[in-house]
Order: structure tokens, then C-alpha cells, then sequence
């Protein structure tokens, strides 16, 4: 018991530097957040802040036009997980049990797909926005343009984590089916798919944590303010301002990071196991 | 491909049609005739994926070429083939050449400073010790904030006078007056490495520590019988098993770290004195800054061929020199 006491203290003294860089950002949003604007910009300046000012929230929600992003970030992002799920479900379901022809082809397709980084690719994705009619113009500055794009760039990590996973779901349990009678979709259906629910659940918030956090798409895309993301919006608060007032900045970063990180620290574990057993299988 | 442990049994006949590799396609799958009837059913299953990248990806890489081939006004308008005349502009511009020697010194200096620092936090966080959970969460922080978000927060941490990086450094005593940090040509682009580093650890982390999870634990109880000491065990042992892990990790880092847009764009906007370019916020401003898509365009395939060379030929040496699975990453 003691060994592990002392073993404890010397992996955290070792960590010790790491931890401090993580939660360094996290302490800036958190306190400048509070801070009243005199108190932001005082030489020499200070930690913590003085008077606690909660009323910066609200002035945020006004100042980042905070309600309207969010509802647009939440739209996007669940729309182009379940529209990536939708296309990398069977993919996936046919790569962890067909050993088909063509099969490694299509893993190195993915892999492709992997290194064709949307910001490559963002002149031509622009134009081809621009080329799609939709509505009264075209795919430019339409939630749509980007859901689409969000959902294909997206196709590859999925499949790599539920395919991983499904591989672990024993093949017997649907052969059973099988002989009893089940036909091969109904047994995928009935037997297969409710022990994939964990495995999709948590590639499902994966996905939306990286649409909810993409930059470079949506900043192209998407011009006016009533379709912007948190993201954009953050930035517009930023870039190319004489004067910002990063009390009310930090303040929308923290709201808009803050429930992704939670959820994000109650599920990493379960991409330590995906993300290898996809990686080198 | 290694497809892990799988039965060998008796290939099956002509009955399941093609048959092309028969030690594999059809060990399992010949126990049921309904999975073999149906050999079109993976291209059927994998086809909506396929048609939605294909999609995605195909015109606009079309586009690129394209684009890239011919005089584009900013609105887009095509005035004429052009020939080479964007990448002859592209590579006589001063500007893109900085951005690539930094495009090289960044993706280097982050992807190995990431594994540098990610390899000993894995192996630290394979250990067992109190608090081990809430160590993780920690390291894996990072990976949960938009890069776009992270930038801002840093940009504001590192302000002249008012950030708390320099006030931090100050109150220790480390330095005597405010740094200009962002502003400063020599002090900008290693603190967006530094940055860029930070936020790359949790995803390599990941990849070690799942590697190390699949090393079983008696080979090191046999290890310490034999008497070889911490360090031979790493040697001998630790680093060669999870030399794949590390070897992926790489690949994928280069992809991303190469192409990695929002801590430049967001901290500096390639300034100060265009010194902090890479090639992405470089080819973004000129493709929706300064009106110059056609050149942009160029830029784009220029990226895509270095990224192609490097994919290929470091898949290529790592099959070589590591054969069965290490090469196959895909």
C-alpha cells in the first residue's frame, strides 16, 4: 500500500507540468469570465477578480448573438452524425463481418479520405457549394452545404470505431439466430444491433463533438450571422476587432466548451479501446 | 491484412461463387448458405458511405485542378486557361516559400515534440496509481475543445500586458517586463508549436495507451525474473511492442498537424510580417482574402502531392522494415 502511495506521488509530480498546461486555459476562460471590464484591462493585472460579475453571461448571450448559435451548432452537428451514422453503420457492419474482395481497397480509401482534410479541400468545396442550387440560391450559406460535408469528412473515423468495436460482438450470437430461423437482417437487427447500441452511442458522440468543434467548413460556408456556429462566432468576436472585450469572449468560450468537456471526460475511455483495436487491426 | 486469429477451415467450393481468396473469404462464411448467396451484399452495405465521400470529395478535387489550371477572377469567374501561370505566381512569391520551410519546421516540431512528451504520459498513465482516472481526464482535456476556441483563449493568455502568461511569469519572477509574445517574430511561432503540441498529446496519448493495454502483463513478470532493470524493459520490451501504435500515431499526426488551420488563422493570422505562414492559412488567404482562388487553387495541389509522397513513402519503409502488420495501417 505504501509503494503505490509513493508511486502515486511520483507519476503525479511527473504529470505535474502537463496538468498545469491543460488547466491553464481553462482557469483563464473561467476567471477573466467574471472579471468586469475595468478589471480586464489593469497593469499590473491579477487572477482572480475582484468583484465577481455573473452579469457578463448574460451580456455575452446578447453580444455573441450566443441562443442563435448554439441552436444552429446543435442542428448541424446532430444532423451530420446521424447522417454519417446512417452511411458508416452498414459500412462498418460489412467490414467487421464480410471479408469481402475489395475489402482492404476500401479500408485505404478511408485512409485517403482521412488525409483529404476539409481545409484542402476548400476552394473546390466552396464552388461546389456554389454550383448546387438550393432554395432561392445555392448550397452557400445553407446549413445544409455544411451538414453534408461534415457527415462525409466523418464517414472514415466512424467506420474505423464501430467496425473495431463490432468485431468484439461474437459472431455466434447471430449464427444462432440464423438456426432458429432468423434471416440475416433480422438477426442483425434483433440480435446484433441492440449489443451495438454502446459502440454506437459513443461514436455517435464523437462525431458530434468534432462537427461541434470544425472551424475551417463552416467559416467558409457560411456567411450570415443567423446561420453562424459557435465557433465562427467566437472568432467574429476576435478577429479583426480594435477593441475586444474578452471578459464577454471568454465568457461564450466557456459556455460553449464547457458541456462538450464534460461529456467528453465521462466517455474517453472508450476511445482508448476503439481507436486502437481499429488503428492496427 | 491481418484479420487477427481467424479458424482454418476447409475453403468451400465453387458454391460461393468467385471464391478469389479462399483461405479467408470463406472460413465462416460457409457455414451459412444465406451469407454466401449474397457476395454482393458488403459492396451493397459499404456503397452509401463510398457515394457520399466519393461525392464529397471527387468535384472538388476536380475543381482544384481545374481552378488551378486557369485564370479565376475573385468571384470566381474563369478568364481563360492559364497554364502553369498560378504556380509559377505561387512559387516565385517570397511568402510561399516561408510558409513552406515553416509548413516543414511546424509539422515537425509538433509531431515530435507530441510524441516525445505523449510516449513517457502513456506509459505514466498505464501505471497504477491513486487518482489514475482523473490524471486521464486531465490529459485528454484538450482533445474536447474546438482548436478554434483554444487559439482564442490562448491569444488572450498570451496578450502583452494583460494576459496571464506574462503576469504568471512575472509574479514567479522568470521574466522582468511583458513579453511581446504573439507580436514578435521569433517568439510566435514556437509558442503556436508549444499550442500545437498541447493539443495533439490527448490523441496520441490514446493511441499509446491503447497499445499499451494490449501488451500483456506476465511478459514483463518473466522479465523481471530474468533481472533486467526498468530501462532494459522499456528497450527490450515496451518500445518494440508499441513501435506500430507509435509508428500510426506519426502518420496521422503529419496528416494532422500538416493541415491544421485555426491556431495559426486564430493567433496571428500568419503575421506577424507574414512569418508565422503556414501553407493552409496561407492558401486560405489567398483564396478568400486577397481574391486569388486560381492560385490558391495551386497551393492546394502542391499540399496534396506532399501529402500523397509522404503517406506513400512512409507506409512504404514502415512495410519494408516492419512487414506483417505494421504496414497495414490502412
Amino acid at each position: 500500500m505504501n509503494r503505490k502511495l509513493k508511486r502515486s506521488l511520483w507519476c503525479w509530480l511527473a504529470l505535474s507540468p502537463l496538468v498545469v498546461a491543460v488547466l491553464f486555459p481553462f482557469a483563464v476562460m473561467f476567471f477573466t469570465s467574471f472579471k468586469p471590464a475595468s478589471e480586464v484591462f489593469v497593469y499590473p493585472a491579477r487572477w482572480l477578480p475582484m468583484h465577481w460579475r455573473w452579469q457578463n453571461y448574460v451580456d455575452m448571450w446578447q453580444a455573441a448573438n450566443f441562443g442563435v448559435a448554439l441552436r444552429n451548432s446543435i442542428v448541424i452537428s446532430c444532423l451530420s452524425t446521424a447522417l454519417a451514422l446512417a452511411v458508416s453503420l452498414p459500412a462498418a457492419y460489412a467490414l467487421a463481418r464480410f471479408p469481402f474482395r475489395g475489402r482492404g481497397l476500401y479500408r485505404q480509401f478511408l485512409l485517403v479520405t482521412q488525409m483529404l482534410s476539409p481545409i484542402l479541400l476548400v476552394v473546390g468545396l466552396f464552388r461546389l457549394a456554389a454550383m448546387i442550387p438550393y432554395g432561392d440560391g445555392n448550397l452557400v450559406d445553407s446549413k445544409l452545404g455544411v451538414i453534408v460535408s461534415y457527415a462525409a469528412f466523418n464517414i472514415a473515423f466512424a467506420v474505423w470505431m464501430l467496425s473495431s468495436y463490432f468485431q468484439t460482438v461474437p459472431r455466434d450470437l447471430e449464427e444462432s439466430a440464423w438456426l432458429e430461423g432468423c434471416s440475416r437482417s433480422g438477426a442483425v437487427l434483433r440480435v446484433f444491433l441492440p449489443l451495438a447500441v454502446p459502440a454506437v452511442v459513443v461514436t455517435a458522440i464523437f462525431t458530434f463533438i468534432s462537427a461541434w468543434n470544425e472551424f475551417a467548413v463552416v467559416y467558409t460556408l457560411i456567411r450570415s450571422p443567423e446561420n453562424k456556429t459557435l465557433t465562427v462566432q467566437v472568432t467574429d468576436m476576435v478577429a479583426g476587432k480594435y477593441t475586444v472585450e474578452w471578459e464577454l469572449v471568454m465568457a461564450a468560450t466557456l459556455a460553449a466548451t464547457l458541456p462538450v468537456s464534460v461529456v467528453f471526460a465521462w466517455l474517453q475511455r472508450y476511445m482508448v479501446k476503439g481507436l486502437a483495436l481499429g488503428a492496427v487491426k | 491484412m491481418t484479420l487477427g486469429p481467424l479458424k482454418q477451415t476447409p475453403p468451400a467450393g465453387p458454391a460461393s461463387g468467385k471464391a478469389p481468396e479462399p483461405t479467408r473469404a470463406t472460413n465462416r462464411m460457409s457455414r451459412s448458405q444465406r451469407a454466401v448467396a449474397v457476395p454482393r451484399a458488403p459492396w451493397l452495405l459499404i456503397l452509401p458511405s463510398l457515394v457520399l465521400a466519393l461525392f464529397i470529395i471527387s468535384y472538388p478535387i476536380f475543381n482544384i485542378v481545374y481552378q488551378s489550371l486557369h485564370d479565376v477572377s475573385r468571384f470566381g469567374q474563369i478568364r481563360g486557361f492559364s497554364g502553369l501561370q498560378n504556380f509559377y505566381n505561387v512559387f516565385s512569391d517570397p511568402v510561399f516559400l516561408s510558409a513552406l520551410q515553416n509548413t516543414l519546421i511546424w509539422t515537425f516540431c509538433v509531431v515530435v515534440g507530441t510524441v516525445l512528451i505523449s510516449v513517457p504520459v502513456a506509459l505514466i498513465l498505464n501505471q497504477d496509481f491513486y487518482g489514475r482516472g482523473v490524471a486521464r481526464t486531465i490529459v485528454m482535456l484538450p482533445w474536447s475543445v474546438s482548436l478554434t476556441m483554444t487559439a482564442v483563449v490562448w491569444r488572450w493568455a498570451f496578450n502583452d500586458d494583460y494576459g496571464m502568461v506574462n503576469v504568471t511569469l512575472q509574479r514567479l519572477g522568470v521574466i522582468a517586463g511583458p513579453i511581446h509574445w504573439l507580436a514578435t517574430p521569433q517568439y510566435a511561432f514556437p509558442v503556436e508549436i508549444a499550442v500545437g503540441i498541447l493539443v495533439s498529446i490527448p490523441f496520441t496519448t490514446t493511441i499509446l495507451l491503447g497499445g499499451l493495454s494490449s501488451v500483456p502483463g506476465d511478459i514483463y513478470e518473466a522479465a523481471r525474473i530474468d533481472g533486467a532493470s526498468a530501462w532494459q524493459q522499456f528497450r527490450r520490451l515496451t518500445l518494440p511492442l508499441l513501435k506500430p501504435f507509435i509508428n500510426m500515431a506519426i502518420l496521422l499526426n503529419v496528416i494532422y498537424v500538416f493541415n491544421s488551420f485555426p491556431i495559426i488563422w486564430v493567433m496571428t493570422q500568419g503575421g506577424p510580417d507574414d512569418s508565422t505562414h503556414i501553407l493552409v492559412t496561407y492558401l486560405y488567404e489567398l483564396g478568400f482574402r486577397l481574391g486569388r482562388p486560381g492560385e490558391a487553387a495551386a497551393v492546394s495541389l502542391v499540399m496534396l502531392v506532399i501529402l500523397f509522397v509522404f503517406s506513400v513513402a512512409y507506409l512504404r519503409v514502415q512495410s519494408k522494415r516492419g512487414g506483417g502488420a505494421e504496414g497495414d495501417l490502412a
